[in-house]
């Protein structure tokens, strides 16, 4: 008798991405038989993604990520190549619903919602809207419709602290923090002139304002058909300029019923818009243990690794699955959970210097190994390192038995990876996992402005300091040439070293 | 003669105090003796009797920078250029570089224009943020490299000022 292997889900997969997540995507592809198509821009030919993949094309455009954007251009490729299906990855098209509605237009599975749902989850006001209709929580919030004592009244029933803002607003302008009725019908006053002078509208809204807030997000998988189930939480709360940098699964410490209401709200959500494949529904949550919904984001996210770790299973398998039309690979009574994982984002990017961007070559690149380590990358020595691109370079992932565990196995493996040539955020990363505000789980979206003082590297004692001038300069071929170095003692022992 | 290196800041100075029998330096004025050296980027030595292993870098794009990464810390050392050191031409007073990489977002003032210290020469935009890029002396604009729109990288030459008459 002969066990023949089943046919694949799909014949051809195009990644509509690169870098890391291109490849992650291509991998799991090679696992299930199906072929991989990567698209790339002129400059990019030689990427790792493209060497990765089956078959790779080129797209174009002004700039590489002009042509990563190009829905036409990218579904044209599809077809031409015999693809029956594409994988957005995260980024560029992948909440774009215009793109998902052109694929299936051309006969295409888009790994991924319908665009509807895109749709509905891209507008912020509709998506809350939506959260609330369907027993989600959402910030309370009053906005002011002429009528300021009306206003007044209203806002100071939803309770303080209050954030006054802009109805037009964004980059802070007209935002104001209200911590007590006696100051609010000044900040309305003044935050309404405000909005009138930036905006050329005058319209605020207040809504309660989070202190010291925790960002979670919940894993969802849903079938398109109802069917929802929660892959458990992730805590996000490291995050500078608004970035996520360290994400971990489960939360850092979290009280049970606050873990089973954030899960069970997600899974509302969910199931209410008939969610098909992965996405993730992010919340904000407070010292109260209140949470409160911000977005849906209706694609495979960066720190997606976190939960693949915990519950030991392969989420773009599970994306590709449910996409081919297979029901939900779980239950959610029997998904598995064991241990912690946690996730670094490496950046080229200075954090001693208000984490400007670096640009820059990858000199020198050796990855971290060992048991429960992933290293998500797509580099090569040599590479150049632009501001054309994210400056997200790699994610190092690893899993322990528990959350101390996974931190000293992601302190070690920081410290193993060497990736020279420019500036990153490596050390920056090992030193958030040193202090003690992180050991113990106290964290919150401002952790890096609180710890700042703790994150600022120590000078260097002296013997290291020493050495490494000392290696500088023997690095350097004329310091090199002028102490003649040959004169080495292992170099008269003969051709042993090569 | 000294090799000067510069380290979070500060400056330092390297010596060739013996090349053999065996290596000794002097950093500072502290001797330590060399052994079995690797010349490739990543390898061990002996430095002082402590076996040092270590991974470095060197980039000579904009100016010489050795990444040095030791004990899973790495160290950003400049070597400094001994034409640099003469202080025959004070660069940083003619020269307007990219603080961050970024693109131009409009041009102040063209080549022979003058320009008094503070005045600014460019504004340019990075992470979304405009910042205005001065001068940082009183004279006349020699050039301006880029124009609006363009892109740069950080450091990259953006303007450069007409030397100063000698006086």
């Amino acid at each position: 008798m002969t066990n023949a292997p089943p046919a694949p889900l799909f014949r051809k997969v195009l990644v509509a991405n690169r870098g890391e997540i291109a490849v992650r995507v291509m991998r799991t592809l090679r696992e299930m038989s199906i072929d991989s198509l990567a698209i790339h821009h002129r400059v990019e030919a030689r990427s790792a993604h493209v060497r990765f993949a089956d078959e790779a094309r080129e797209v174009h455009g002004e700039t590489p990520v002009v042509a990563h954007l190009d829905a036409d251009q990218i579904i044209a490729v599809a077809r031409a190549c015999g693809a029956d299906a594409i994988h957005p990855g995260y980024g560029f098209l992948s909440e774009n619903a215009g793109f998902a509605r052109k694929a299936k237009a051309a006969g295409l599975v888009f790994i991924g919602p319908d665009a509807d749902t895109i749709d509905l989850m891209g507008d912020k006001i509709s998506a809350r809207d939506f959260a609330a209709a369907h027993g989600v929580p959402v910030a309370p919030s009053v906005q002011a419709k002429g009528d300021i004592e009306a206003f007044i009244s209203e806002a100071g029933g939803i309770g303080f602290p209050l954030l006054i803002k802009a109805a037009a607003g964004g980059g802070g302008k007209g935002m104001s923090i209200v911590r007590d009725a006696s100051e609010l019908r000044e900040r309305a006053r003044l935050a309404s002139g405000e909005a009138l002078r930036y905006f050329g509208d005058g319209r605020i809204y207040a809504e309660t304002y989070v202190e010291r807030p925790r960002h979670i997000e919940v894993q969802v998988l849903g079938d398109g058909a109802g069917n929802a189930i929660h892959l458990h939480e992730r805590e996000c709360s490291v995050q500078r300029r608004f970035q996520k940098i360290i994400e971990e699964a489960p939360a850092a410490p979290l009280p049970d019923r606050v873990r089973a209401d954030i899960c069970a709200a997600a899974v509302r959500l969910a199931a209410a818009s008939r969610y098909r494949n992965a996405g993730t529904v992010e919340f904000i949550l407070g010292a109260d243990g209140r949470f409160f919904f911000l977005e849906m984001n209706t694609r495979l996210q960066v720190e997606h690794p976190v939960t693949e770790m915990i519950c030991g299973l392969d989420l773009v398998r599970a994306q590709i699955e449910i996409a081919a039309g297979r029901a939900l690979p779980f239950t959610q009574a029997n998904i598995p959970q064991r241990g912690h994982a946690i996730e670094c984002r490496i950046c080229a990017e200075d954090p001693d210097n208000n984490f400007t961007p670096a640009t820059g070559s990858i000199r020198l690149l050796r990855a971290p190994a060992g048991p429960h380590i992933r290293f998500e990358n797509a580099l090569d020595e040599g590479q150049k390192v632009t501001a054309d691109f994210d400056p997200m370079l790699a994610k190092l992932v690893v899993w322990g038995e528990n959350r101390g565990q996974a931190i000293e196995r992601m302190a070690a493996a920081l410290g193993e990876l060497t990736l020279l040539g420019l500036r990153t955020n490596i050390d920056y990363l090992s030193r958030i996992l040193r202090t003690q505000a992180f050991r113990a789980g106290a964290i919150h979206t401002g952790f890096v402005t609180e710890q700042a003082g703790a994150l600022a590297p120590a000078p260097p004692d002296r013997a290291a300091r020493d050495h490494a001038l000392i290696l500088a300069a023997l690095g350097q071929r004329n310091f090199r040439e002028s102490i003649e170095i040959v004169e080495d003692p292992y170099a008269s022992m003969g051709g042993w070293r090569n | 003669m000294a090799l000067h290196l510069t380290l979070d800041g500060e400056t330092h100075s390297i010596e060739i105090v013996q090349r053999r029998p065996v290596l000794r330096l002097k950093v500072d004025g502290r001797a330590y003796e060399i052994v079995g050296h690797d010349a490739g980027p990543t390898g061990s030595a002996i430095i002082g009797g402590e076996t040092v292993a270590f991974a470095r870098a060197l980039v000579s794009d904009q100016r010489e920078t050795c990444f040095v990464r030791l004990h899973g810390r790495t160290h950003e050392i400049r070597l400094i250029d001994p034409r640099e050191e003469t202080g025959a031409h004070d660069a940083t007073r003619d020269e307007i570089h990219a603080p961050m990489p970024g693109a131009v977002i409009s041009v102040h003032k063209a080549a022979g224009e003058a320009v008094a210290r503070g005045e600014t020469i460019v504004t340019i935009e990075s992470m979304k943020l405009q910042t205005a890029l001065t001068a940082p002396r009183d004279g006349h604009v020699l050039e301006v490299l880029k124009g609006a729109g363009e892109k740069f990288d950080k450091d990259e030459l953006l303007a450069r000022l007409a030397p100063e008459a000698e006086g």
